[in-house]
């Protein structure tokens, strides 16, 4: 006799987030049609927020859920960049190329190998702030090891590929905002079902209490690498990405300390730890350093200097820690070092 | 066999710079536990105001060391009490990473606002002196600054031996939960130790500006290198820390020397690889500190 559907064993604030999420895919899905995300500087705008998105979700898994703190992302969005186009450059794999679905893969999979091999060293012996260290390390080695690539990685001046586009394709915004968008909200939903699976469960506890969790049966090792490995992926497809919007890759601007610091601000800022917060964090943080850029030009990075430390100060926990408890939105407990 | 020697002299004066960096990273971390990676950018600030302080007033940089360091202290306990003594009590430790990252962009680009991007350097009347013996030649400012560093790690183990104050640090290093259950005030133990951690930064920067030209990228990258020398060294050491720096330089400019001046880096960050993997405790740092991080 019921007409509506029993809805008591649902968690209303559950539903109100994937109701509100659900509109927005909807929003930004469709946006292009009836925006030129082309030629309106809001196309530039959220494609660069779906980058940072994807960046922050992988730093995200590693250390907002699992709470090992990686400070190398810089290096496998380079990588990813870079193997984008090192394959196109050199003509590899014979497929399409511009916004070519193996090259992509690829530019995931090799951030992934390199994450697999350093994270099983540093992950086995060190922990906390030792992880930090070596992550840090290895960011630096591989900036150091591009810009000395010489012929094969093109040394300081990069890889330029406008001259290896494809006859016929024209470059449009319009791609690089799909396939951005799809892959942000692609790598949101992964960390979303890792995180409520077991696997998070086991992440999760990790990071409360890595001894504890060892006694209960976890392989903490095996999950902790899982996590970097992801992570890794995520930032090398992203910078495959932003390879294809830039079209020259050059240590400077795929292997700088921007990839690496400000995904790390935006999960702060937004809530770390939780599933929406990347995206809260991506969007306050890019539009701070886009109005910033155009209302005070040069003077921007003092102004994210100056911003990252308020919100350091005053919103320690991110924005999604303003609210209540959401289940799932806990902060590192106690003891979490 | 000269040019070996040369090298290795070459190496450990260009790693006293880092050894002192390494200290005051040390004493911070040691007691926040924090990565203060705008250690470097501090360094670049006082050498800029070094330089500031001779091309404006004349003042030597030797003698600018009675201003710069006090200064460097008080704002070391101004940007403690400001911005990290909340931060070092959270047990999320991305905040007061972060905090340093802020303040190191600020930092930057106040320099490269105020003094523009072109590279700095002191020209001073004493700058060609040169020390021969045998024939390995030794500039005399750069063994000033190996004397500068052992001086200051001196100044430092004497204050964590002997003073109430110095063993409070120590105490925190080793467990800061017991050390405010003891009584001792924690923050004002953690503000001291960043104070010196600073005013050190402060010492390493006049002594950057004697020897070096430097602008105002030149910090992050000289942060890392100084918490390479402290994983070499070792942590909870103020003598392992300055050995790590000196070590640290030696293998720089082995590297140099031997491989070519593009992989310097690599040679000192795959150093760096190495020692935490296979030896987390640093050549010189005790195996327990390690164990509780």
């Amino acid at each position: 006799m019921k007409l509506l559907p029993d809805t008591s064993g649902l968690d209303k604030r559950k539903l109100t987030w994937t109701s509100l999420g659900a509109l927005a895919v909807v929003f930004f899905a469709t946006l292009p049609f009836y925006y030129d995300v082309h030629n309106g500087q809001f196309g530039v705008f959220f494609f660069n927020v779906f980058v940072y998105v994807i960046v922050a979700q992988g730093w995200n898994l590693i250390s907002g859920y699992t709470g090992q703190i990686s400070l190398g992302q810089n290096a496998f969005f380079g990588v990813g960049a870079y193997t984008m186009a090192l394959l196109w450059f050199n003509d590899v794999t014979k497929t399409g190329y511009y916004f070519d679905p193996v090259l992509m893969i690829l530019s995931g999979v090799t951030p992934f190998i390199l994450a697999v091999l350093v994270g099983i060293p540093l992950l086995s012996r060190l922990r906390g702030d030792y992880f930090a260290f070596g992550t840090l390390g290895m960011g630096m080695i591989v900036t150091v090891l591009f810009i000395n690539g010489g012929m094969f990685t093109g040394g300081a001046e990069g890889r330029m590929l406008v001259p290896k586009m494809p006859e016929g394709v024209v470059f449009n915004l319009r791609t690089h905002y799909w396939v951005a968008f799809l892959i942000a909200v692609l790598a949101t939903l992964v960390v979303y079902f890792l995180t409520s699976s077991r696997v998070g469960l086991a992440l999760k506890a990790i990071r409360e209490d890595e001894v504890s969790a060892a006694s209960h049966g976890i392989n903490v090792l095996k999950y902790k690498v899982m996590a970097f490995a992801v992570g890794a992926f995520m930032a090398g497809v992203a910078g495959s990405i932003y390879g294809y919007y830039l079209l020259q890759v050059t240590p400077s601007n795929v292997l700088t300390s921007n990839w690496l610091f400000l995904p790390i601000l935006m999960v702060v800022l937004g809530g770390t730890g939780t599933i929406l917060g990347p995206w809260l964090g991506a969007f306050v943080i890019y539009l701070i350093s886009w109005y910033g850029d155009s209302f005070f030009a040069g003077y921007h990075p003092i102004i994210s200097g100056v911003v990252i430390i308020l919100v350091m100060l005053f919103l320690p926990s991110g924005l999604m820690g303003l609210g209540q408890k959401v289940p799932g939105c806990g902060r590192g407990g106690r003891g979490s070092r | 066999m000269g040019s070996l020697a040369q090298i290795l002299v070459n190496g450990i004066l260009l790693g006293s710079m880092y050894g002192i960096a390494a200290i005051g990273l040390s004493l911070i971390f040691g007691t926040m536990r924090i990565i203060f990676l705008a250690q470097g950018t501090m360094i670049v600030l006082f050498a800029y105001l070094t330089y500031w302080s001779f091309e404006k007033a004349g003042i030597d940089p030797y003698l600018s060391l009675f201003t710069v360091v006090p200064l460097a202290f008080v704002m070391g306990l101004g940007l403690f009490y400001l911005l990290f003594r909340k931060a070092a009590a959270l047990e999320d430790k991305n905040v007061s990473l972060l905090l340093a990252v802020g303040l190191m962009y600020l930092i930057d680009n106040l320099i490269l606002k105020i003094w523009s991007a072109t590279p700095r350097g002191l020209n001073l009347s004493y700058s060609g002196a040169v020390l021969v013996v045998g024939d390995i030649r030794v500039p005399w400012l750069r063994l000033a600054l190996l004397g500068l560093a052992l001086g200051s790690a001196l100044v430092v183990y004497l204050f964590l031996k002997k003073t109430r104050v110095g063993t409070a640090v120590r105490a925190a290093s080793e467990d800061m939960e017991a050390t405010t259950i003891q009584g001792i005030n924690s923050v004002w133990v953690c503000a001291v130790s960043f104070a010196i951690g600073i005013a050190l930064a402060g010492v390493a920067g006049v002594g950057m500006a004697t020897v070096y030209s430097f602008d105002y990228q030149f910090g992050f990258t000289f942060a890392i290198k100084a918490l390479v020398a402290l994983a070499l060294g070792g942590m909870g050491n103020v003598f392992g820390a300055l050995a790590g720096g000196l070590l640290l330089g030696i293998i720089e400019n082995l590297a140099a020397y031997y491989i070519g001046i593009a992989w310097i880096e690599v040679a000192s960050y795959g150093t760096f690889m190495l020692v935490l993997i296979f030896l987390p405790q640093g050549l010189f740092g005790r195996r327990a500190l390690v164990k509780k991080v």
